[in-house]
């Protein structure tokens, strides 16, 4: 009975969270690989040595700190610099420098393990460099680092938690809301975690299953 | 106007929350690699019920946010009747959670070790036991000593998720330094770099270390 | 190189007894049916091409590789199960009769995280209970007599492939063994290094220790061993005395298998 009637009252908001949560998850991991990935370009195609410290502090700085502090400093401390966020924007763009360095060394890997071979390969047929980057070591490196990619992905599902701290209204956010209301909070939670788990073992299982998929080719030799 | 006089008048404050930081991403590594290292046991022994509860100990800690677990610790551990401060929930917490990603770590350093270690050690006659304490576990410490130590550092950021059951480490402090002086940017830019202070620190000691274990 | 008088101080050689063994993996039978005597205090010497079952057979002696049918006894204990065919043999008997039987790696298997000294005198403190102090005496006294005095210190990452895989007799000497299992000990080391790891052996053959060695040095097989037993495909096809198998080999594909190592050698020559 009450539990009918709390998820009529709190329901549509918590699968708004749900999306909320989904959406940023989504666009948030795309946007970090683009820049990641951008980032491993330049790291690779451009060789100044001021380019290269400034690349390389960018990654120390955002690795070497908590994803809570570096929302905080673009939600609460942009605006003093004159850039004022909404939340969902800050969360947004907050996951994609988050997620940035990470996806960023992914990438550096999986082109340095592309064969010299095949590149010279390319080279020698005349290929344009913009060409060789596009149809030869995108794919190759793809198929190596894909597992990476799958792997950091995932974990950035679970960060997306902590957007509710710059009051993001994903699903922790909603439930919370929820929880001051009814006062139902081990309840909640415990859901709420029983949620993740499961979402997350899905997501994981979905990833290997593609995973397995985009490198069956690589396997089926011998 | 940034105000740099803001940083130097509260950075001692703020140096100072560090550490409960350091405590509690410190002890939670201690109590991970503990912990871990019975989990990685379990996963890699021969009986399916402790395999079984490996695996799910890891899938759930691995699968569901901290921020929920420290959550779920702070709300229902008083209700299944388990009274302990704020803080020692934290530590337990971060440190059970720790252990899941830590017995993975293990569990690979495991693997690597080639298997006519422990032969040797069954030839020779030492007890499981002490195969595992003596041959075993060290050698998988030293080859996964780079990942522990990239571990300790994920928890040092990993801690600043506390400040939701109400621990003042360092991101705590400057949420209520950020409120009372109107200085967001200043604060929150100089708890980053204390972070960053940190976690280079660490990532140097561990250098320093992995050099000496080389054997 | 200068070997002190005795490696083993008094040796009590033991004999082992292998009967009907048999060994699966999946569908693939390993070993077929091998049945063979080790006499104490002798050498008996395993050959034949790779793959066939050799090390196998040796590795289930100690019952680091669990046979599926038949019995090993060492003198007249059966290893490994409590009867044949019946329930496996629990950790702790086995491990004591384990004690008995020393065995050498070929890829010497030292722990890198211990010296030389430590990987010798890991066994006697925590196999055999004696105290520290003590048990590194015994194992500095192993590593002098197999030449290593001087080495003690080094960890395995400091030593020569020889020098590693005389720590590793040193190791499996110092427990006082009755019967020592050898697995291919020279295949892993270069050419030069051979003579150094064979001359302790045959002084281990000299003091009368029961040695059963998997080896493709012939010539060791054919100067050192009591016995050579030749193996192909799982079976144990012949078996003698050093010169009835090297002299005169009866058996086609033994003669076959001689053939193609003279070849082989005298190529590489």
């Amino acid at each position: 009975m009450m539990e009918l009637d709390l998820f009529r009252e709190y329901g549509p908001a918590l699968l708004r969270g749900l999306g909320v949560t989904i959406f940023c998850w989504i666009v948030g991991t795309a946007c970090a690989m683009a820049l990641g990935f951008l980032l491993a370009l330049v790291q690779r195609g451009v060789s100044a040595r001021p380019v290269q410290w400034i690349l390389r502090a960018y990654v120390e700085f955002i690795r070497g700190t908590p994803f809570l502090v570096q929302l905080f400093v673009l939600y609460y401390g942009a605006p003093m610099l004159g850039l004022r966020l909404d939340a969902m924007p800050a969360g947004l763009l907050g996951l994609t420098i988050y997620g940035s360095p990470y996806f960023a060394e992914i990438f550096r890997a999986g082109l340095n393990a592309v064969p010299l071979g095949q590149i010279e390969a390319a080279r020698a047929m005349g290929f344009a460099p913009a060409t060789i980057l596009r149809r030869i070591m995108i794919p190759v490196m793809l198929v190596s680092a894909l597992p990476a990619l799958v792997n950091f992905s995932i974990i950035l599902t679970k960060e997306t938690v902590i957007l509710s701290m710059i009051t993001v209204p994903e699903i922790m956010f909603e439930t919370q809301t929820m929880m001051a209301e009814t006062f139902a909070f081990a309840e909640s939670t415990l859901v709420l975690a029983l949620f993740f788990w499961v979402f997350v073992e899905t997501i994981s299982r979905i990833g290997r299953r593609l995973e397995r998929r985009a490198t069956h080719y690589l396997l089926d030799r011998s | 106007m940034f105000s740099f006089q803001t940083i130097i008048d509260n950075l001692p404050v703020l140096a100072a929350s560090a550490r409960y930081t350091l405590l509690i991403s410190g002890a939670g590594c201690l109590l991970g690699l503990i912990f871990g290292a019975l989990i990685c046991v379990a996963a890699v022994s021969r009986a399916p019920a402790a395999r079984a509860f490996a695996g799910l100990y890891v899938s759930f800690f691995r699968g569901v946010p901290l921020l929920i677990q420290l959550l779920l610790a702070f709300y229902l551990l008083p209700l299944v009747g388990v009274n302990v401060p704020a803080l020692a929930a934290a530590i337990f917490t971060v440190g059970l959670c720790a252990a899941a990603y830590i017995s993975e770590i293990l569990r690979g350093a495991l693997n690597a070790i080639p298997r006519g270690q422990a032969e040797a050690a069954i030839a020779v006659g030492l007890s499981p036991r002490h195969i595992w304490t003596r041959i075993l576990l060290p050698q998988a410490l030293k080859i996964s000593m780079p990942a522990l130590v990239n571990e300790l550092i994920l928890l040092v950021k990993a801690s600043s998720l506390v400040t939701v059951v109400g621990i003042v480490e360092i991101t705590r402090m400057s949420q209520a330094i950020a409120s009372a002086t109107y200085r967001p940017l200043e604060i929150y830019l100089t708890a980053a770099f204390l972070y960053l202070a940190i976690n280079l620190v660490i990532a140097a000691l561990g250098r320093n270390l992995e050099r000496r274990l080389a054997w | 190189m200068t070997l002190a008088p005795s490696l083993t101080g008094t040796v009590n050689p033991a004999s082992a007894r292998l009967e009907n063994v048999c060994k699966f993996y999946g569908e693939f039978q390993a070993l077929k049916d091998i049945s063979l005597v080790i006499p104490p205090g002798k050498v008996t010497c395993l050959i034949g091409p790779s793959g066939s079952g050799k090390s196998t057979l040796l590795r289930c002696i100690n019952f680091l590789e669990e046979y599926d049918r038949g019995g090993i006894w060492i003198d007249d204990r059966l290893i490994g199960y409590e009867s044949v065919g019946g329930r496996r043999m629990g950790g702790r008997a086995l491990r004591e009769m384990r004690r008995d039987i020393g065995m050498v790696f070929q890829q010497f298997n030292l722990w890198p995280h211990m010296t030389a000294l430590q990987n010798v005198a890991e066994g006697l403190e925590r196999v055999k209970g004696i105290p520290r102090a003590r048990a590194h005496e015994i194992a500095a006294e192993a590593l002098a007599k197999v030449g290593l005095g001087d080495k003690t210190g080094n960890h395995p990452s400091r030593l020569s492939g020889g020098q590693q895989q005389r720590v590793a007799i040193a190791r499996a000497v110092a427990m006082q063994p009755r019967i020592m299992l050898f697995d291919e000990p020279t295949s892993a080391l270069d050419p030069e290094l051979v003579g150094e790891v064979l001359g302790v052996m045959k002084q281990l053959a000299a003091e009368g220790m029961t040695m059963v060695v998997v080896t493709h040095e012939m010539g060791f097989a054919a100067h050192v061993a009591d016995r050579v037993v030749f193996m192909e495909r799982g079976e144990l096809v012949a078996q003698g005395s050093p010169a009835e198998i090297f002299q005169n080999p009866g058996d086609r594909r033994l003669a076959a298998f001689l053939q193609g190592y003279l070849e082989r050698n005298s190529l590489e020559l």
